[in-house]
């Protein structure tokens, strides 16, 4: 049951992947691989069935049928939890921070260093935890004792996203993390995702910013009305095959497999 | 890998202001604090005693013993407005139960545990059902005065001075009055909870961002029920301390309570939008509202006006903390 391609196991498939919402379609059979380490750019309009995938696979959702390997080995999530324990961490747009909590405080949040066996935050380890996490990271946030509503869109992004690598997810699945962030930010949270997936995480994005994906994606999979439309190798596509793609020119006989 | 320099750094002076726009508020209410000592002990002749400032601390020690738990519940940006009742409640049943002939601290353990479950009935419909708080200890407000009433028919119970329990409102300790003790040591243990445990945390973090807390994995219907409990059991102890204090349980006890200790928590900077909170500037802000209450009336001014002056403060402790206190720092709201 596992695809093997030059000898190693991917790190996901999802095969045949179906959802309907009443008389809505909302995936109509996707079938997504991604690789160990692997950064798959997810493109496609608004109501292509991205979100709803990706939700499928943090186990926010539950397909109606298909199937999902992870790691070799057929999964099936009651709950974002069930996924989470397999090392699939989602990052939301939005949702994702308390802005009066500390930066170090964020990272840890719901499983805090603690001491006096267990009664008190052990504050002193959290930032010193932090400071060693964020530089593994290569994140330049010089302190971590100031709450995150003081930080920059793209700190606050990429405190975000350190904290779901704080898990040591195997696939990490980040939804617009650049939307609303200014250049130099989108600088800081693009780094950051080369960084983490060169530690062999693999990685999932969404986003509607075309140019991003080139910067830092192996695969860019298009997506068309809950179809799969298109899985494109990034370093041999360009942008305006990419866009036609997302809009479904039938130009040629692309491999759209539109039923 | 190397680092691009594009990034934005987060200055020291980033820092400071964070820190500044935080403590503002507490800042403030230590400087007014200060000065409303040095105008009354200028103003009113016996007001900078010994005395006088010990009866003050027991005269605010319900106040801070409530504001206390109020401060969690206000920081996960709830509100418990049924506190006065329980109060006017615990007193009344406890002179009530004591006049029965119970043994004291059977009476007492029954009086505190039926506080917690009041603030447990407010926490259940408010965090686990999702009923706004404020409807809810609206409610209960009503139901918990009318059952003092109902207990008490209307009329004053004694409690028996010979009995131990008087202690608790009218003892001292080396001089200082038992509720001024006991007041300060339960606003430490709620300065060291919310700062130093993962329960503060959580606390901070349900009122800031409850989803996001949620999505961690934190069972934050749990925190949003915990601290109902506690002011619930809060008000169960500022209503044996009141009544023990009189050596009668009143239904009318604490009338007007809960706008006194959410005066004190909003007037310590404490955000009612949630996620901000200043244990500090609760103890400061019980302070002033007491300062107020005894130098007015040591200065013969109509005990009427301390009302009309309390709510002024409360309306200009949100003005301030919504409108100016929130310029300064970085914490976007």
């Amino acid at each position: 049951m596992t695809d093997q391609e030059a000898g190693r196991v991917d790190r996901v498939v999802m095969r045949d992947i179906r959802k309907r919402y009443g008389m809505v379609d909302a995936l109509r059979g996707v079938t997504l691989r991604v690789g160990p380490g692997e950064v798959v750019g997810l493109v496609g309009d608004n109501a292509a069935g991205k979100s709803t995938l990706m939700k499928v696979l943090a186990g926010a959702v539950v397909p109606d049928s298909g199937e999902i390997v992870f790691d070799g080995r057929p999964v099936a999530f009651a709950s974002p939890r069930d996924a989470r324990e397999l090392g699939i961490e989602m990052v939301y747009q939005d949702l994702a921070l308390c802005d009066d909590i500390d930066v170090a405080g964020n990272l840890f949040l719901g499983r805090e260093p603690r001491k006096a066996g267990g009664m008190m935050l052990d504050v002193r380890k959290m930032h010193a935890d932090a400071r060693r996490h964020l530089d593994a990271l290569n994140i330049r946030i010089p302190l971590t004792d100031i709450p995150v509503g003081g930080l920059s869109g793209g700190q606050r992004q990429a405190v975000a996203i350190a904290r779901a690598v704080t898990f040591g997810p195997k696939l990490l699945i980040l939804d617009e993390p650049t939307a609303a962030l200014a250049v130099a930010e989108v600088e800081t949270v693009l780094e950051l995702i080369k960084t983490v997936s060169a530690q062999g995480v693999s990685v999932i994005l969404i986003t509607h910013r075309l140019q991003d994906l080139f910067r830092v994606c192996d695969r860019l999979c298009v997506m068309y009305e809950g179809t799969l439309r298109a899985d494109l190798d990034a370093q041999n596509t360009s942008l305006e095959r990419l866009v036609s793609e997302i809009v479904a020119h039938d130009e040629g006989e692309k491999e759209g497999r539109r039923r | 890998m190397t680092v691009t320099s594009q990034r934005v750094v987060t200055t020291r002076s980033a820092r400071a202001n964070a820190h500044i726009g935080r403590h503002a508020q507490t800042i403030a209410i230590a400087v007014v604090l200060v000065v409303l000592l040095i105008f009354f002990a200028f103003s009113a002749d016996r007001f900078a005693t010994t005395g006088n400032l010990l009866n003050l601390l027991r005269q605010i020690a319900p106040t801070l013993v409530v504001a206390t738990a109020m401060t969690f519940v206000i920081s996960t940006s709830g509100i418990d407005l049924s506190v006065g009742s329980t109060v006017a409640l615990s007193g009344s049943l406890l002179a009530i139960v004591l006049q029965h002939g119970w043994n004291p601290t059977l009476a007492l353990v029954a009086i505190l545990a039926l506080g917690a479950l009041i603030g447990f009935v407010n926490g259940w419909f408010s965090s686990y059902q999702n009923i706004p708080p404020f409807i809810v200890t609206l409610a209960m407000l009503s139901i918990m005065r009318g059952t003092a009433l109902r207990a008490t028919e209307g009329y004053s119970t004694p409690i028996d001075g010979d009995l131990w329990i008087v202690q608790i409102g009218q003892g001292r300790i080396a001089g200082v009055p038992v509720p001024a003790i006991l007041a300060v040591v339960v606003a430490l243990v709620g300065w060291l909870v919310l700062t130093r445990t993962p329960f503060g945390r959580y606390v901070i973090g349900l009122g800031s961002n409850g989803e996001s807390l949620r999505r961690t994995g934190v069972n934050t219907r749990k925190v949003g029920l915990t601290v109902y409990v506690l002011t619930g059991l809060a008000a169960a102890v500022a209503g044996v301390l009141i009544a023990t204090r009189l050596s009668s349980g009143s239904s009318n006890a604490g009338s007007g309570f809960e706008l006194e200790v959410i005066t004190a928590v909003v007037l310590g900077g404490t955000s009612l939008f949630g996620g901000r909170a200043s244990m500090l500037g609760t103890i400061l802000g019980a302070l002033t509202l007491g300062v107020i209450a005894n130098g007015l009336v040591l200065l013969h001014v109509s005990p009427f006006y301390v009302q009309i002056v309390q709510g002024g403060i409360l309306l200009l402790a949100i003005f301030a903390n919504s409108k100016v206190w929130a310029k300064f720092g970085a914490i976007r709201k």
